[in-house]
């Protein structure tokens, strides 16, 4: 069969079912189980109501439970084994992974992604929507720099190559260096810094996501405030600093940590620029050079990984606790 | 599927537009092929309406050219080959047997991470009848049984890989045109290439064009140098040892081979573009410097198969020609010839993959990709005219000549460290770590495995 | 206010700059790619994509054949025009160009001036003209191999749709389009309808543990990918999935669904109370109230998520690696571009460039259609 056509069966069986599942669980509900009607009508109306939650949740509980929750248990499990799977040996994993140098390098270049990316994602972002504000052509301006959003990172690293090559007839930083009569050199291997071209391509494209929800948090701060504040004779800087970012900080809050997460899942940029060589890794890819050879290697890059995030998903939790209250 | 059938298949398929005839790139009939062991296939084997799944590493052009030889198992059998090719084959592959989703046929360019999926049972063994018919059918048969003979999960010995495609490491490719204006000899024995290296330098030029890039398997080129230069510098025995890691990686003897492609690669001048471009420059593009205008760098060292990465049109003799990879006058070590091959085994058994196997062992099976590009062979029963060029023809008796012939290093040790630490560590070495490092992070690497 | 307006002239100058350079800087490497994709690859090795509206120099090698030698007046002669060898025949079109340059070895392709008469090593006198004519005379007959001459001249600037046509007939993206097409639909829409039923249970409806599995999703939004890959494709192989399309939708669903049930609560929880109280207290149960009011005012969220989704199972390298067969019958263009084309057309960059794009082509057509549906539903779903 066809994928295509493989693929539109999927699409009718699978929406089909999942409208099914949805309409008869709560005919079966309301008119089996707990029909309203008969002497304990009220009552199982109730009842019916208190069970109908589940049925709504039930299939996505399953997915998640499954996709998500499942993975991290089963993956720091398999951790605890040796690259057979057959031998338990703790934390021994653990333990070997730390003892090498490119685990550290990887670890320490993870950090700076996360630092740098969101960061510095923010920061234009929240530029760009600042300026644009006003602009008669600021739409425009915002759709072009948003448009990365919609380029995978495999495009976008074949974008940047073009930027980066070392060729000075291919790459244009090199060109410039070529033309003002500097040696050319090729940035992927320029220690350290390298980390920063890697991760710039990233920024180009998670900007335009902070621009615009930025954009729009500035947008909803009411005029009044504004208009006291220049009748008060505050400059553009005062107003913008002192009076519209405290306003809008629980959005940049939210947009950092968005991209937070996004950036420890991000492993095709490294995969496809420079393979981990030249000291790039960054945990995700490093995780791919052990992962189906030595499973147990691969999980545990992942557990530290996951041990990354615990604080974002920790502070998430609690901002969304408090929220709800 | 009777011989007669074959007379006037050419112009009927043209007329009737057939395409299945039309794939067939050497029309059967045609002078110089063995079609006699082709009808004698085609008349035991029938597969029709079977198909035969293969993964392998090649990519355009070889996939091509497998395709086109294929073709003739296909039209033999009326079975249908699907091949696909990856640049991350060896990731791939194991990720495929992990999910028991395996082809019938992998085709594994490294004895290494085959051998490492016989030990998980993921292979099948070829038989005692393959490796009776490979004894004789091969030149030096029992060394590529050898190779292809792994430990199975209960640890005894069988043979599982068939060697198809062969290539010569240990050459080195030029213009005939550009040392014939500068008045340069081909040189005899290794220090005559260092000086010639140097005299190109003196003369303005650069005389080295060196590429690592290979997306996943980046800094695969430098092993070979390296291998190379190690059958120059010592023993074989020696080599023997440090394949099995008896010699340990970041003993003297290793170091002093990696040390010595430095000399090449990081030499002032040496390579172009320095060994910064040196590490990120794609193994496929790394020759295009022999062919421009004006030229830069003179010099390529690769494996037989690169002239398929030669621009379009290339003529043999005319823009291009090799000479082999020399050895030291001063060493008494012969002259050693490293090479590789690639080796059909079978991930997912079914009558016809056996047959594909068999198919394999006909002569007419390795004459149709001689006829195309790129493909040397051990096969004896095989007709040397039929060689795309000369050059090809040439590769094939350095092969069969070599007084020491030695497999790529690299492809025999554990997957982790030939198609892994290794790797990665010549990229290190020629971006600047010294090599006693490198090959302690490689030997570091190996310890860990045990 | 007309004192600030005065005092903002300068500002806005500034600002407009700033915000042109800042544009100019997003837009260059995409129109750099876009530009390669239309040159061959002897241009773009050749000169920069910025130069390519320009003509370049460029040099070119001619091997002369000796069977044109004719005998004048007992000296032996090759007379003949630089444009019409075949090298050159395919940039030059009409055959007409100016010769810069010329020289006889490749060192040295601008040794000599047009109209210079050069003594060559294998004996004889060679002369090139600016319009590319040149004639070789010599006393002693011609040897079987011709003197090779190299020019240099002005190439025009050329584009072309040649990788295009490579990149979709012979390499096989089209096929590689279909499947990420295969990939990416039944992916996004999967589990909008499943999170869609969710984030209005957690968002309307009142159960003991609400606050917990809302707290629960959060959670999950931050897990990484990496962590699922290897236990889920032993689950899937030991429930008889394996690597397949079925495999790459379930796991997109599951990897989609914390971000899809997080925008559409947070979106459903701010619709109107009193529509939904009032439906209640006409009879209406909780599944006509979904279907009939909160489904098609949740139209924004939906529509961004499906937006996010879809760019999401489109763009990704990683699950598809993993969970699809690496054959050519099921690879999706991302992994296409990394394992194929990366290595077999490691350095041609004209097929790379327009492979990208063509793998880039339905998310910006679906970007730009829909981009105010995704933000509206991104916004409900961050700002608060």
């Amino acid at each position: 069969m066809p994928p295509v056509l493989q693929g539109i069966l999927t699409i009718i069986i699978g929406v089909g079912g999942c409208v099914g599942y949805f309409y008869a669980s709560n005919l079966i509900l309301d008119k089996v189980i707990f029909p309203a009607k008969g002497p304990k009508a009220g009552i199982n109306i109730n009842r019916a109501n208190k069970v109908r939650p589940w049925l709504f949740l039930f299939p996505a509980m399953f997915a998640l439970g499954l996709y998500l929750a499942y993975p991290v248990v089963g993956s720091f499990w398999r951790s605890l084994f040796d690259r057979s799977g057959a031998n338990f040996i703790g934390l021994g994993n653990y333990f070997d992974l730390f003892s090498e140098s490119t685990f550290r390098t990887a670890v320490f270049n993870n950090l700076l992604w996360v630092l740098f990316v969101p960061a510095m994602a923010t920061f234009l972002g929240l530029l760009v929507a600042q300026l644009t504000d006003r602009l008669s052509w600021g739409n425009i301006a915002k759709s072009l720099i948003f448009m990365p959003m919609a380029i995978s990172f495999v495009g976008a690293s074949l974008i940047w190559k073009f930027v980066y090559a070392a060729n000075p007839d291919i790459g244009i930083i090199n060109a410039l260096r070529d033309f003002f009569g500097m040696q050319t050199l090729d940035p992927l291997q320029v220690q350290f810094w390298n980390n920063f071209f890697l991760m710039f391509i990233l920024v180009w494209i998670q900007t335009g996501f902070a621009m615009v929800i930025l954009s729009a948090a500035l947008r909803g701060i009411p005029e009044e405030t504004i208009e006291a504040a220049i009748i008060d004779g505050a400059n553009a800087f005062q107003i913008f600093f002192q009076i519209k970012v405290p306003q809008i900080m629980g959005t940049i809050v939210v947009v950092w940590t968005t991209i937070t997460i996004l950036v420890l899942k991000v492993f095709d940029i490294v995969y496809t620029m420079t393979g981990g060589n030249f000291g790039t890794h960054i945990l995700p890819s490093y995780m791919m050079t052990y992962m189906f050879r030595d499973d147990g290697r691969a999980t545990a890059v992942a557990f530290v990984i996951m041990l990354l995030v615990l604080p974002v998903m920790i502070w998430n939790i609690r901002q969304a606790r408090k929220e709800m209250r | 599927m009777k011989s007669k059938f074959y007379a006037g298949v050419a112009s009927i398929a043209l007329l009737a537009g057939s395409a299945a005839a039309q794939d067939l790139i050497v029309a059967p009939g045609t002078e110089g092929f063995n079609w006699e062991s082709f009808d004698a296939f085609a008349a035991e084997h029938d597969f029709s309406g079977e198909t035969v799944t293969i993964s392998g590493p090649w990519l355009q052009p070889d996939q091509t050219f497998l395709r086109n030889t294929l073709a003739y198992f296909e039209e033999a059998t009326g079975a249908t080959v699907n091949y696909s090719g990856s640049d991350s084959f060896e990731q791939d592959i194991v990720i495929a047997i992990q999910a028991n989703s395996a082809p019938n046929v992998a085709v594994f360019p490294q004895p290494g991470l085959a051998a490492d999926m016989a030990a998980r049972g993921a292979l099948a063994p070829l038989g005692d009848d393959v490796a009776d018919w490979m004894r004789d059918g091969y030149a030096a048969g029992q060394s590529w049984i050898d190779l292809g003979t792994f430990a199975n999960p209960q640890g005894e010995d069988e043979f599982y890989g068939f060697f198809y495609k062969v290539d010569v490491k240990s050459l080195v490719w030029y213009s005939p045109e550009q040392f014939d204006e500068m008045g340069y000899d081909i040189p005899e024995t290794l220090e005559d290439l260092k000086a010639l290296s140097q005299q190109m330098v003196d003369d303005g030029g650069t005389p080295w064009c060196i590429g690592l890039g290979s997306g996943a398997a980046t800094g695969w080129p430098a092993t070979d140098w390296v291998e190379d230069i190690m059958l120059r510098l010592h023993a074989p025995e020696l080599y023997d040892d440090w394949i099995t890691n008896d010699l340990p990686f970041n003993s003297p003897e290793v170091i002093e081979a990696i040390e010595t492609f430095g000399i090449f690669a990081q030499t002032d001048g040496w390579a172009q573009g320095g060994p910064e471009a040196v590490a990120t420059t794609d193994f496929r593009d790394s020759p295009a410097g022999l062919f421009q205008i004006p030229p830069a760098c003179y010099m390529h060292k690769q494996a037989s198969f690169i002239p398929a990465f030669f621009p379009e049109g290339s003529v043999y003799g005319q823009d291009f020609d090799f000479f082999y990879f020399p050895a030291f006058a001063e060493k008494d070590l012969g002259e050693p010839v490293m090479g590789a091959g690639t080796q059909f085994t079978i991930t997912d058994d079914s009558d016809a993959t056996r047959g594909l196997f068999e198919f394999l062992k006909t002569p007419i099976a390795h004459e149709i990709w001689m006829a195309q590009s790129g493909f040397l062979t051990p096969h004896l029963g095989v007709n040397l005219d039929v060689f795309a060029d000369d050059s090809l023809r040439a590769m094939n008796e350095i092969l069969l000549d070599a007084t020491t012939f030695r497999f790529d290093a690299s492809d025999v040790m554990p997957g982790e460290i030939g198609a892994g630490a290794f790797w990665t560590g010549m990229v290190d070495f020629v971006t600047g770590t010294d090599a006693e490092t490198v090959a302690n992070n490689v030997q570091a690497r190996w310890d860990q495995m045990r | 206010m007309d004192n600030i307006a005065g005092q903002n002239q300068g500002a806005r100058i500034a600002v407009n700059i700033t915000v042109i350079i800042l544009v100019l800087l997003w837009l260059l490497p995409t129109i750099g790619l876009f530009v390669s994709s239309f040159r061959d690859r002897d241009q773009i090795s050749n000169s920069g994509w910025w130069l390519s509206p320009f003509s370049v120099e460029q040099n070119f090698r001619i091997r002369v054949g000796t069977d044109t030698a004719r005998q004048i007046d007992g000296v032996h002669v090759i007379e003949g025009n630089a444009f019409r060898a075949p090298e050159l025949e395919q940039v030059f079109e009409g055959h007409e160009g100016q010769i810069s340059a010329f020289g006889t070895r490749a060192v040295a392709p601008d040794e000599f001036t047009p109209g210079e008469r050069v003594e060559l090593r294998q004996g004889g006198v060679l002369t090139v003209e600016a319009d590319g004519s040149f004639r070789i005379e010599n006393t002693e007959e011609f040897g079987a191999r011709g003197p090779t001459i190299y020019v240099m001249a002005l190439s025009p600037p050329r584009f072309t749709l040649f990788n295009y046509n490579t990149v979709l007939s012979a390499d096989g993206m089209d096929r590689a389009f279909i499947n990420t097409l295969t990939v990416a639909i039944p992916a996004t829409i999967i589990p909008i309808l499943i999170a869609a039923f969710a984030a209005y249970a957690l968002a309307w409806m009142d159960f003991p543990g609400r606050g917990l599995l809302i707290a629960a999703v959060v959670g999950l939004l931050v897990v990484p990918l990496q962590l699922a890959l290897v236990p889920l494709l032993s689950l899937h192989t030991s429930v008889g999935i394996g690597q397949s399309f079925l495999g790459i939708w379930l796991a997109h669903t599951g990897f989609g669904l914390p971000l899809a049930v997080y925008l559409l609560r947070n979106y459903m929880v701010g619709l109107p109370r009193d529509i939904i109280e009032s439906a209640k207290v006409d009879g209406a149960t909780d599944f006509q109230i979904f279907v009939r009011i909160i489904l098609p005012l949740s139209f924004p969220a939906l529509a961004s998520f499906a937006i996010f989704q879809f760019l999401w199972t489109w763009n990704d390298l990683l699950v598809a690696k993993v969970f699809l067969p690496s054959g050519t019958d099921s690879q999706v263009m991302t992994v296409k571009i990394a394992d194929d084309l990366l290595g077999s057309r490691g350095g041609d960059w004209g097929i790379l460039a327009s492979a990208a794009f063509v793998s880039i082509a339905v998310p910006l057509v679906v970007f730009f259609t829909m981009q105010r549906y995704l933000v509206r539903g991104l916004l409900a779903g961050s700002v608060k």
